[in-house]
């Protein structure tokens, strides 16, 4: 199931967050970058991309590739190494790439995709294509000169772009309180005039709305604008790192989790029925023993392919 | 390139004019981005009339933003333009090897083949007065990259051939000038024309020695060839052009005939390019007669009596030419 109905966007979050517990069950993949409690952000701004446009991640990629809606099998592959990811297993999880999906792709230097996406966004203005580029960083990017001057060149060009902060509050173990000196990361657009907007990132209704809003103005020609969503990981940084954050914080966000969340609203708003719902978790069961078997069934790249794709 | 073929003296700054605006003029995909690349027509004159040809939005003055800029032009080659991006001194290249390293140079790679980034970093090295943070020749850095390419021209032949085959490259490349080869001038090829990434090309015959140089240290090394010449050492210039990937049958070749090796670049040598070639062609040969001539481990002022004493010169080359063929 596709699309941006309420009950699409409640799938994805929940194939995301089945995708992401059954990955902590394995070893085998070195470390992975969990987008668990911050997948209403991915969903809920893919919810307003279409076909033409491009996204761009950090390394937390696994939330914004499956929301881009790569197929969750290649997913995997790529993330175990396999050959039958989209990058051939080369990427993994911090390069993730499906261009021709409209996801250009992850990059896992902090920041590092900012400037790339200025330039996707210059391509399509300059090419005349329809479509907008769609950039999601953490806040952590924020602390980085490439902010600066994306949102610089970005404004003085009018590019097509969207910048998306994912502020999950902490860069591994530091606080963004503690090392960035704006309040609202949204402020930092300000002195641009680039449009600027923050929301809470835990409620993807209010995601997909605000993106649909500034792609609608994007896409108008009236320029870039950015997007902070509030969130929180529910994991550690990463699956090899360890949890230094407040356990009664930690507990408190998790009951805003933006999957109970939608449940809880389509359940009271009466959409979603029990059998319904059971249905769906059934349907995602299914989705990630598939996309498990696939990629434990795909094969590794052979040795030679070191040398291939190179220069 | 036969020596027959019709020409046009031009000085190296047109050169690469004319390259670019013959590249413009193929493929609306082409771009140029820098600081004063507009209707100023770059730092040494070497984009005029580019902006008044093509205008505003191909010919794209940019703010001071290094970084930013060459991850801009990277993601623009990702998704379709063929930029150049121009970066004023080679020294503000270190603001940009983020984009240009991590990104760029492995896109080709990471994606398993899906992106590349067909990018051309231009940018002048080399000292001539401008100091400690304007002097730097850094190529020899560049040539451990995976993916990456670079070549330096010594010539305005070799600008406008180099220029043009780089448009023709699948990934990203760094071509360097210098800043002491703008007021040169040569003769280019009337019809268009390229010259290969990873073709050396030998300037003088000699059977005593190779000695392998490029961008503006060839001058330096054809001069002292000729003034060792007089003392009956027969030197073989090698002008490297693209220092990644290197031409490396070309330098066995001659090396193989002169038996001794001499490498002159205006950087450091410490992990320099002489280093590499003599570490590659010692791999392919067995053991060689071989000196490293480079500029002294200092920076570069700007003070004149103290820069010239930093880089090499005739002298220089001359004595470390002499002194490694009397030792036997």
């Amino acid at each position: 199931m596709r699309g941006s109905s309420e009950r699409a966007l409640l799938r994805t979050m929940m194939l995301i967050r089945g995708f992401e517990e059954e990955l902590q069950r394995r070893r085998d993949h070195g470390f992975q970058l969990l987008s668990s409690g911050e997948e209403a952000v991915a969903v809920g701004l893919c919810a307003a991309l279409i076909g033409d446009d491009q996204l761009l991640c950090s390394g937390r990629s696994i939330g914004p590739a499956l929301a881009r809606g790569l197929d969750p099998g290649e997913v995997m592959a790529e993330l175990l190494g396999k050959a039958a990811g989209p990058c051939r297993g080369k990427g993994g999880r911090g390069h993730m790439a499906a261009p021709a999906l409209g996801f250009f792709g992850a990059h896992a230097v902090v920041g590092g995709n900012l400037t790339i996406a200025a330039g996707a966004a210059l391509a399509m203005q300059q090419q005349k294509r329809p479509g907008l580029v769609a950039c999601i960083f953490g806040d952590g990017a924020c602390g980085s000169g490439a902010l600066h001057e994306t949102l610089n060149m970005a404004a003085i060009w009018q590019l097509p772009l969207l910048l998306v902060c994912d502020n999950n509050q902490y860069s591994v173990s530091t606080p963004a309180i503690q090392v960035l000196a704006p309040r609202r990361l949204a402020s930092l657009a300000s002195p641009f005039g680039i449009p600027s907007r923050t929301v809470d990132g835990m409620d993807v209704l209010a995601v997909r709305q605000a993106a649909r809003e500034v792609a609608t103005a994007i896409r108008s020609g009236k320029g870039p604008a950015f997007l902070e969503c509030i969130s929180y990981r529910f994991s550690t940084h990463s699956t090899a790192t360890r949890e230094t954050r407040p356990i009664l914080e930690l507990e408190e966000w998790k009951t805003r989790c933006p999957i109970l969340r939608l449940t809880s609203h389509l359940t009271e708003e009466g959409s979603l029925s029990d059998d319904t719902r059971k249905q769906l978790a059934a349907d995602v069961a299914k989705t990630i023993d598939g996309a498990i078997a696939f990629a434990d069934a795909a094969l590794w790249p052979e040795p030679r392919e070191a040398l291939t794709d190179v220069v | 390139m036969s020596s027959e073929a019709p020409s046009i003296r031009l000085f190296f700054r047109q050169a690469i004019a004319r390259a670019l605006a013959e590249e413009m003029q193929l493929d609306p995909n082409v771009i140029v981005l820098g600081q004063d690349v507009g209707s100023f027509g770059g730092s040494y004159k070497e984009f005029a009339g580019l902006y008044e040809q093509f205008g505003p939005e191909r010919v794209r003055d940019t703010p001071v933003s290094e970084s930013g800029i060459i991850g801009l032009g990277v993601g623009a080659a990702a998704a379709g333009l063929r930029p150049l991006v121009s970066i004023t001194y080679m020294d503000f290249l270190m603001l940009g090897f983020d984009p240009l390293i991590n990104y760029g140079a492995k896109l080709r790679y990471k994606t398993g083949g899906q992106l590349r980034a067909p990018i051309i970093v231009k940018t002048t090295a080399g000292a001539k007065g401008q100091g400690v943070a304007h002097s730097q020749c850094i190529e020899s850095w560049l040539m451990s990259v995976p993916g990456l390419k670079v070549v330096a021209p010594s010539n305005p032949t070799d600008a406008y051939g180099l220029i043009k085959s780089a448009f023709r490259e699948e990934g990203p490349v760094v071509y360097i000038d210098h800043k002491r080869l703008f007021p040169t001038a040569g003769d280019v090829p009337i019809h268009e024309t390229a010259v290969p990434i990873g073709e050396a090309i030998i300037r003088r015959t000699g059977h005593d020695i190779t000695l392998v140089s490029h961008s503006y240290m060839i001058r330096v090394a054809l001069e002292a060839a000729q003034l060792l010449a007089k003392d009956n050492i027969s030197c073989e210039v090698i002008d490297l052009r693209s220092l990644a990937p290197l031409d490396i049958e070309c330098l066995s070749a001659s090396v193989a005939r002169t038996a001794a090796l001499a490498t002159l670049e205006e950087g450091q040598i410490t992990c320099g390019v002489g280093a590499e070639i003599i570490a590659r062609l010692q791999e392919k040969l067995g053991p060689l007669k071989a000196v490293r001539i480079g500029a002294l481990a200092a920076p570069v002022s700007s003070n004149p009596v103290l820069e010239a004493a930093c880089l090499p010169d005739i002298a220089r080359v001359c004595s470390a030419i002499r002194l490694l063929l009397q030792s036997g």
